[in-house]
């Protein structure tokens, strides 16, 4: 078991705005913002979705201001 | 020279023609406390992710400002819309810094998908966790 997993492959995780360029998350953008709200629209944490610290917290920001605005919801029920 | 952005949810009982009225008297306000419209947009109808004082619809509004430092009618703009209770939602949002920074990123230039692509390998099984 414990040599099975040493051969498992994971494969990295890259930031999708560091890989698409995007330098400006825009809180109007929601298929974007989509990607990062699973099921319970929650905002998907840096560990799953690989996001780097550096877009992450505009895309946190982003979420929050499209939320306010019913762009996303804040949950789902 | 800042730039904004200000969108606000009007109450989709309101008919699309008073609307537009309500656009234009906001776009005099901030015309006349001394700003510039660069541009609008009338996203019309559309499903609101969550209801609204019971309404599950909502007509959105968005309007690009830009104005000098200290001329703007933007915080009365807003206490109006406070007021103003067929204004279901309004968001303002200062957006020449963070649009600068990005411009001010080098794009990266060069076929993107395929280098890409060899760094990750190289990487690869080297470092598990990757660098920022």
């Amino acid at each position: 078991m414990a040599r099975a997993r040493k051969v498992f492959f994971r494969r990295r995780k890259v930031c999708k705005f560091c890989a698409d360029k995007i330098d400006y998350i825009d809180y109007k953008d929601v298929k974007l913002l989509q990607q990062f709200i699973p099921e319970r629209s929650k905002i998907l944490p840096r560990r799953i979705s690989g996001t780097c610290a550096n877009h992450q917290r505009p895309l946190q920001q982003a979420i929050k201001r499209a939320r306010h605005l019913a762009l996303i919801p804040f949950t789902t029920d | 020279m800042r730039t904004y952005e200000l969108m606000f949810v009007v109450d989709p009982r309101v008919a699309d023609e008073e609307v537009v009225t309500m656009m234009q008297d906001y776009k005099n306000m901030i015309t006349a406390g001394g700003s510039q419209i660069t541009g609008e947009e009338n996203w019309g109808r559309r499903k609101l992710a969550y209801p609204i004082n019971k309404v599950n619809e909502g007509k959105y509004v968005l309007l690009y400002i830009s104005s000098e430092v200290g001329k703007t009618a933007l915080p009365e703009v807003e206490h109006r819309m406070r007021q103003n209770d067929r204004i279901l939602r309004y968001l303002t949002v200062r957006t020449d810094e963070d649009l600068k920074r990005a411009a001010r990123r080098p794009a990266r230039s060069g076929a993107p998908s395929a280098e890409r692509e060899r760094d990750e390998r190289m990487t690869d099984g080297v470092e598990p966790e990757g660098e920022v």
